[in-house]
């Protein structure tokens, strides 16, 4: 058989490699990591060289494969964190790359991927992330009275974050209420109980904010030569940042109008 | 002597709820949840051990974010589709948050100052923001060093 007939065509190729950036990109990948990912894909389905040029809304791919060549472009969604979303797509390029898998059942695969991977309950997500941002308090010196207002402030804020998100709001206005109402909880509690640290508290209770992946991807693209993509998530990074800070000062007002 | 351990204690476990709550959040798979306590919890300590050494917090942190990405890539199988999971969720903890938000606090502060607060507010939060600033990059160097030193292989070789 020759090689053009066993191979698949060189669109499907550039469509799964869109599929896969895309995909990898809005579940928190680095610039390095969906270069790697893509490229592992396209030479195991038959391509010579696979460039990937990933920007904060598109991706790019371009596959050569003897003669032909092929470019295509992609948008990319929202960016987030979902990291079994992540070992999903990397599962299933494994597959491709070992010759399990073909080029058209991969993408059906890749398709599905959103709709098919687990997710913790919604409840459990929000009691954790109380959790976290408690622990969070604790690191930074807060007393035991203000750590369950805490935990309830980032756990109310975690909820309000997730029923904004299912309504497709803007995810800097959702920063800039999440945090207002966070620390607007968490305050609150901490001057009922006693608390002598409430100012820290309120700044604990809207941690969950902090794009945390995005930070750490900015300064991996950086480093690893991806200086446009690494300042588009920087700037967003700075502007979620602000919203943040001014729902936290906003709750600081009405919480403590000393300071 | 005991007062150190027991807040080294404090710190790591502490880094580690942080994490494995993070790693939730994160919708990190169920059986790497222990996995993220542990990664967030050696992070903690490292960087609490390098403090107590007179090392400051970006020096600290930059040290704790190389011992677990340097762990992570030591452990794990080569080509683990896990990736860099835990490093990631280790280092969550350390990501100076709440320093960026008092930068930021202090700035907004500015506006409304009396003059002679000003120097004060803006010393403050440029403070704040280079702390932040030197921190983050400690970190995310620490944490791409072992990619370099040993890095992934190439799609051809692993064909």
């Amino acid at each position: 058989m020759s090689r053009a007939t066993s191979l698949p065509p060189l669109s499907d190729v550039a469509r799964l490699s869109l599929s896969v950036g895309r995909l990898l990109m809005e579940s928190g990948e680095s610039g390095r990591t969906i270069h790697e990912e893509v490229s592992l894909a396209a030479c195991a389905l038959g391509c010579d060289s696979a460039e990937v040029y990933c920007q904060h809304a598109a991706i790019i791919v371009t596959l050569r494969r003897g003669e032909e060549f092929c470019v295509q472009m992609g948008k990319v969604g929202e960016h987030g964190v979902n990291l079994r979303r992540s070992e999903a797509i990397k599962d299933t390029l494994r597959r491709v790359a070992s010759g399990d898998l073909e080029c058209s059942a991969a993408q059906t695969e890749l398709d599905d991927v959103p709709h098919t991977t687990p997710s913790y309950p919604v409840w459990l997500v929000c009691l954790c992330t109380g959790l976290a941002c408690s622990a969070f308090g604790r690191l930074f010196g807060v007393d035991w009275p203000a750590f369950f207002p805490v935990l309830v402030g980032a756990a109310s804020g975690q909820w309000i974050r997730h029923t904004l998100i299912v309504r497709r709001q803007n995810n800097f206005l959702i920063s800039g209420i999440v945090s207002f109402c966070s620390a607007f909880l968490a305050g609150l509690g901490a001057r009922l109980l006693g608390s002598s640290h409430p100012e820290t508290a309120m700044v604990a209770a809207v941690l969950l904010i902090v794009p945390g992946p995005a930070v750490l991807n900015t300064q991996m693209d950086v480093i690893e030569g991806k200086p446009n993509l690494a300042a588009a998530r920087g700037l967003r990074v700075i502007y979620l940042l602000m919203f943040m800070t001014l729902g936290l000062v906003a709750a600081q007002r009405l919480i403590l109008p000393g300071t | 002597m005991n007062n150190f351990w027991l807040h080294l204690f404090h710190q790591a476990l502490f880094g580690g709820i942080a994490a494995a709550g993070f790693g939730i959040l994160f919708n990190c798979p169920p059986r790497m949840i222990f996995e993220c306590f542990g990664s967030g919890a050696v992070a903690l300590a490292v960087r609490t051990v390098g403090q107590a050494a007179d090392l400051n917090l970006g020096e600290a942190s930059f040290f704790a974010a190389l011992v677990v990405a340097t762990l992570e890539r030591v452990l794990q199988q080569f080509q683990s589709s896990r990736g860099s999971i835990l490093s990631l969720v280790g280092v969550i903890p350390m990501v100076p948050g709440s320093i960026a938000a008092k930068g930021l606090m202090n700035l907004l502060a500015l506006v409304r100052a009396q003059p002679s607060d000003e120097v004060l507010a803006a010393t403050n939060g440029m403070r704040n923001l280079l702390e932040v600033t030197y921190t983050l990059a400690a970190i995310g160097t620490a944490l791409a060093i072992p990619r370099l030193i040993y890095p992934r292989k190439t799609p051809q070789a692993l064909l």
